[in-house]
Parts: C-alpha cells; sequence; structure tokens
C-alpha cells in the first residue's frame, strides 16, 4: 500500500464546500443581536459560579490617618486604580452531567482590584475581588 | 483560518469558515437542512461561550457541531429518521460546487460513496484541519486508527477516481 496520498490531498483540499443556506446566517446575526446568558442545567455549556467565591472572597482595607482631630468631613473618594489580573486555567478531570452526557471543566480564575483614595484625609478603600468562572466542554463519548 | 480569538467581526470569521464547517456539520446530519440547522446552532455556542477558551479553536467548533448534531439525532423521533434516511441520498451530491477538472469532479462524486467512518476522519482532517490526535478525541478512538481509516479512505477514492476518470 502506498504511503504517499500528496496529489489526492492536495486534489481534496482544492474542493470547495457549498456555503450554509441564507438562513443561517440569518439565524446567527438574530442570534448575535441578543445577550447571551447560561442555558438550561441539562443543556449548560458554560456555567458561572462567581456569587459563591465572591461572596466568601471580599477584601476591603481602609487606613485612616488625619492630621487634624477637627476634620471630620465625610470622605471625598477618588478612583485610582481598577486592574484585573490575567486568568489562570485549570482544566479538570471529565465528569458525566445529568443527562447521561460527559464534558470536561475548565476553570478560570482572576482578581479584580479596585483602589480608592481621599487625599484630604489620606484615606484608602482597597476591594480585593477574586473570581472564577467555570466552562464545561463536552466531550464525545460515542 | 482567521485567528477566532481576536475579536473580530463573527460575520467574517463565518464567510470564511462557514462552508468547510457545514461540510463537517452533513457528515454527522441527514440532509443539507439539518446540516445548516446543527452548524447554525454550534456556531452561535462556539462565537459566545467558546472562542474564548485556550486551545485549538477548530477542535472546539468541531466539537460544537458534533455536540449540536448528536442533539438533533436524539431529539428526531423513529419516523422522521426512517422518512429522512429515505431522502437523504438525493442530496449528497450537493456537499461541493462542481467543477470543471473531471479528476476534481469525479472527486467530489466519490466522496460520499466512502464509508462513513472513514469520510469522516477524511472530512476532519482536510476540512476540519485536525491532526490525528485531535480526531482521535472528536470521535473516541485512537490516533493510529485514526491515521488507519485516513489511508484506508486514500486507496479507496485512488480506485474510484480511476474508475470514473478512465473506465
Amino acid at each position: 500500500m502506498s504511503e504517499d496520498y500528496t496529489e489526492i490531498e492536495s486534489a481534496l483540499r482544492s474542493l470547495r464546500p457549498r456555503s450554509p443556506g441564507p438562513s443561517v446566517a440569518a439565524g446567527i446575526a438574530q442570534a448575535m443581536q441578543t445577550p447571551s446568558r447560561p442555558a438550561a442545567p441539562e443543556k449548560n455549556i458554560i456555567l458561572w459560579m462567581s456569587s459563591g467565591l465572591a461572596t466568601a472572597a471580599c477584601l476591603v482595607g481602609v487606613f485612616l490617618f488625619s492630621r487634624n482631630e477637627s476634620n471630620s468631613l465625610s470622605p471625598e473618594y477618588q478612583l485610582v486604580s481598577a486592574e484585573q489580573t490575567p486568568a489562570a486555567v485549570d482544566i479538570l478531570s471529565p465528569v458525566e452531567l445529568s443527562d447521561g452526557s460527559y464534558a470536561r471543566p475548565v476553570r478560570l480564575l482572576w482578581n479584580n482590584t479596585t483602589h480608592w483614595a481621599d487625599t484630604k484625609n489620606n484615606t484608602q478603600l482597597i476591594d480585593y475581588r477574586p473570581a472564577q468562572q467555570l466552562a464545561l466542554i463536552p466531550v464525545e463519548t460515542y | 483560518m482567521s485567528d477566532a480569538h481576536s475579536a473580530q467581526d463573527w460575520k467574517v470569521w463565518f464567510a470564511e469558515n462557514g462552508p468547510r464547517l457545514r461540510l463537517i456539520a452533513r457528515q454527522w446530519t441527514r440532509s443539507d437542512a439539518d446540516a445548516d440547522d446543527v452548524l447554525q446552532e454550534a456556531f452561535i455556542r462556539f462565537w459566545k461561550n467558546q472562542r474564548h477558551l485556550p486551545g485549538n479553536p477548530n477542535a472546539l467548533v468541531v466539537t460544537s457541531i458534533r455536540r449540536s448534531a448528536l442533539d438533533l439525532y436524539r431529539s428526531t423521533d423513529r419516523r422522521s429518521l426512517r422518512e429522512k434516511t429515505v431522502s437523504a441520498d438525493a442530496d449528497t451530491m450537493t456537499w461541493f460546487e462542481p467543477e470543471a477538472d473531471p479528476r476534481l469532479q469525479a472527486l467530489t462524486d466519490s466522496l460520499p460513496q466512502l464509508p462513513d467512518e472513514q469520510r469522516e476522519v477524511v472530512v476532519l482532517k482536510i476540512w476540519g484541519d485536525l491532526t490525528f490526535d485531535e480526531i482521535g478525541e472528536q470521535l473516541s478512538i485512537s490516533p493510529n486508527t485514526a491515521a488507519s481509516r485516513w489511508r484506508y479512505a486514500m486507496e479507496a477514492l485512488r480506485k474510484l477516481i480511476s474508475t470514473r476518470t478512465y473506465v
């Protein structure tokens, strides 16, 4: 059996598959105009699970320094910075879903840090908020 | 293939990749209409939720197509499946644009005649741009099995083309 399939492979690549029907692009365009939202649990592809971790991981640091004790004005905070770290990616072992299919969870972890400051009384407020997103990549088993 | 991780408009990406993705969808559906439905659902899922994920976007979109095709298969009752199976053979010749070169036309006519398991490997390698490792993951077979099916398909296509061109 000859192993040189270069010619036939090249011929295959030169073939031109037919384009999808015009209704496909129209349907996609309509779907793109609506905001994405999580699917029903049985059909989930993306699961947003930020609330659990967010509630457990909010750190607020306040430092108050006042040279003048008589300065009791309410603070006037100004935004100094708002940063988001690059997401770390964890690819987890496949799991079985409720409909009997299998999927591989992929977890993205990142941190949001927002920094405000009040220069009048040298007050600083830092909001450190870890976040995560869990995505399920379908795994075909047949 | 354009970079699916960039923020470019979906229309550009779809215009470039839609035909080959439809051909892939067609391998796992019983009609052109079903392939269009599967492609639409799979593309929306890929573009909205998966294109930013790490990894080969080709493999991601092919996985999405296969999942949609499987969902369609499961949701269709046996009666309509039987009806579609009867009518499926009628449009197998519409997978490609017609070719002026008789040898290429013979190839377009021959590809649908391959056994399903060989043809899907050919389509995933040529138009899915996947490696044998990635094909193996898609079809839940070993890379060696995928490569073996590829070789059998190439030999079969050679014979079919020779028959159609020279007889």
